[in-house]
């Protein structure tokens, strides 16, 4: 085995947490995006022990785990406390994140509720990749706000050719766009990284099944 | 205006003195060449009233900020927020008119600590003392957009208060253009500062946290600036090109607080307001206090 490195949370199965962080996570279930397509919620997710632990993970040299936890009161209120719960595809999103930022050259900054949010997050109306924590919207890259289309459409060309399949809001201030943030996302991914709890006959086969 | 003596001392006003401080009010319109100046004060030691044009509807300007900061201790009443619950800074709103987005420009904004907190967040009730001390527009625009209209609106009405009217956040160009404004009368925000005052406001708890905003307001040269620096003065301004108003509670050492509301109306090119403003507080103090003030030395800040 090659294991050298242990990363320090804990993988949970949503399905066993208790029900009010259950049905704010909604684990597996399925959802509507804005194009009507049903979509299946992550199932497995990173235990955040405290804020301070979010504060003194890195994910890379860049990004610190807790630049994708902060939500702000239209977060439903269980999910605002501690423990918390990421979905666990946001290891590979700060990778991703990382290689952006090389190329902008400069600190990308990663608004509140810009990162993950829950599907009960207020904000929310139909399924959205942040609550697959698969994606980010960025209010500030170096000294430059992202709040003009600019700043915005040249930050996500250079998104778009720096990082394969990222798909971007186009600017705007209509339902869909973005006129104050950049977005960023790569869609509905799951995962599931080793010493994530066996997946038995769980939500899929009883779905199957019913 | 009635005539219980309820507090040991101090005695309401009598009728002669009433009359003339509307004799000396008409002079001070005429004077400043206000279109129109509106009082209300009601004293909480002698419950004794004074009115002039108190039912005069007024453009509120940032008064409104007062029934705003009622929404969001209302909401913080019924368990909807917690004053350290966090909020989104974003400079991100949407137009009463049509719904289209508009910003709060940082350069037309008094205070410059929200607009640096954007893509961050505060706390409620930093937001709220942001409001208030410094008339923070972004902050308001930010604690509306999350209670809503309704919820400041219900907490009018639950409360028994007219007098106000709201219909949307500050800084929306296209709503002032279609005449779409909030109103307030000088009695409907002196109902308002009395239930704070009497800690009637949701409870006494969160009575005191509103008035200790309100306590803190930074423009002091209205309804504080010609009375003795041992007053103090819990209260909130309001400007824009055609109105100048404040609205407050004032505690006059050794004595209970009276609440006092002045609303102003002016062209735009008037000057003089905030120092009319100042001289109706004084003679109002000098009416229920008996004490006669020396003129101003203290250093006002505008805003």
């Amino acid at each position: 085995m090659g294991e050298s490195y242990r990363f320090p949370l804990p993988v949970v199965d949503g399905l066993r947490l208790d029900k009010p962080l259950r049905d704010a996570l909604m684990p597996g279930r399925y959802v509507h995006d804005d194009d009507g397509y049903t979509r299946k919620l992550p199932r497995y997710f990173y235990e955040v022990p405290s804020w301070e632990h979010a504060m003194n993970i890195q994910l890379t040299p860049g990004f610190a785990l807790w630049e994708f936890i902060q939500s702000d009161v239209r977060e439903t209120a269980v999910l605002r406390g501690f423990p918390r719960y990421v979905p666990c595809a946001i290891t590979m999103v700060a990778l991703c994140l990382e290689r952006f930022r090389d190329a902008v050259g400069t600190y990308v900054h990663i608004a509140a509720n810009g990162g993950y949010r829950s599907p009960r997050h207020a904000l929310n109306s139909n399924a959205t990749p942040h609550s697959w924590g698969t994606a980010v919207n960025i209010y500030r890259i170096g000294d430059t706000f992202l709040d003009d289309r600019e700043a915005i459409e040249r930050y996500a060309a250079l998104a778009r050719q720096t990082l394969a399949g990222v798909w971007t809001r186009p600017f705007g201030s209509g339902r869909g766009q973005t006129d104050d943030h950049l977005h960023l996302d790569f869609g509905y991914v799951l995962a599931m990284p080793r010493g994530a709890p066996e997946e038995h006959l769980g939500f899929d086969a009883e779905r199957r099944a019913s | 205006m009635s005539t219980p003596l309820l507090h040991p001392g101090v005695r309401p006003p009598g009728p002669d003195a009433l009359d003339a401080l509307h004799s000396r009010l008409d002079a001070l319109e005429r004077r400043a060449g206000a279109r129109a100046i509106a009082v209300a004060v009601y004293d909480t030691a002698t419950h004794a009233h004074f009115r002039r044009h108190a039912e005069r509807w007024f453009h509120a300007a940032s008064t409104i900020k007062v029934a705003m900061l009622l929404g969001v201790y209302s909401a913080i009443h019924h368990g909807w927020l917690m004053p350290h619950s966090r909020l989104h800074v974003r400079n991100r709103f949407f137009s009463a008119v049509d719904g289209q987005t508009f910003r709060v420009l940082a350069d037309r904004d008094a205070n410059s600590d929200v607009h640096e907190a954007i893509g961050r967040m505060m706390r409620i009730s930093d937001l709220a003392l942001h409001m208030i001390a410094t008339s923070s527009n972004l902050a308001t625009n930010l604690l509306l957009d999350l209670v809503g209209i309704e919820t400041v609106q219900r907490a009018l009405d639950e409360l028994h208060i007219d007098g106000i009217d709201i219909r949307r956040g500050v800084e929306d160009e296209r709503a002032f253009e279609r005449g779409i404004n909030n109103r307030v009368t000088a009695d409907g925000l002196v109902q308002l500062l009395r239930l704070v005052a009497e800690e009637r406001a949701f409870s006494p708890e969160l009575s005191r946290e509103m008035l200790g905003i309100l306590h803190a307001q930074e423009f002091r040269n209205g309804i504080p600036a010609r009375l003795p620096p041992a007053v103090r003065v819990a209260h909130k301004t309001g400007e824009i090109s055609t109105v100048a108003h404040d609205a407050g509670v004032v505690y006059p050492p050794g004595r209970k607080p009276y609440v006092i509301a002045v609303l102003t109306e002016w062209e735009p090119e008037a000057a003089g307001r905030s120092a009319t403003i100042a001289e109706v507080s004084h003679a109002v103090y000098e009416l229920l206090t008996g004490e006669t003030t020396p003129e101003p030395a203290r250093e006002t800040v505008n805003g």
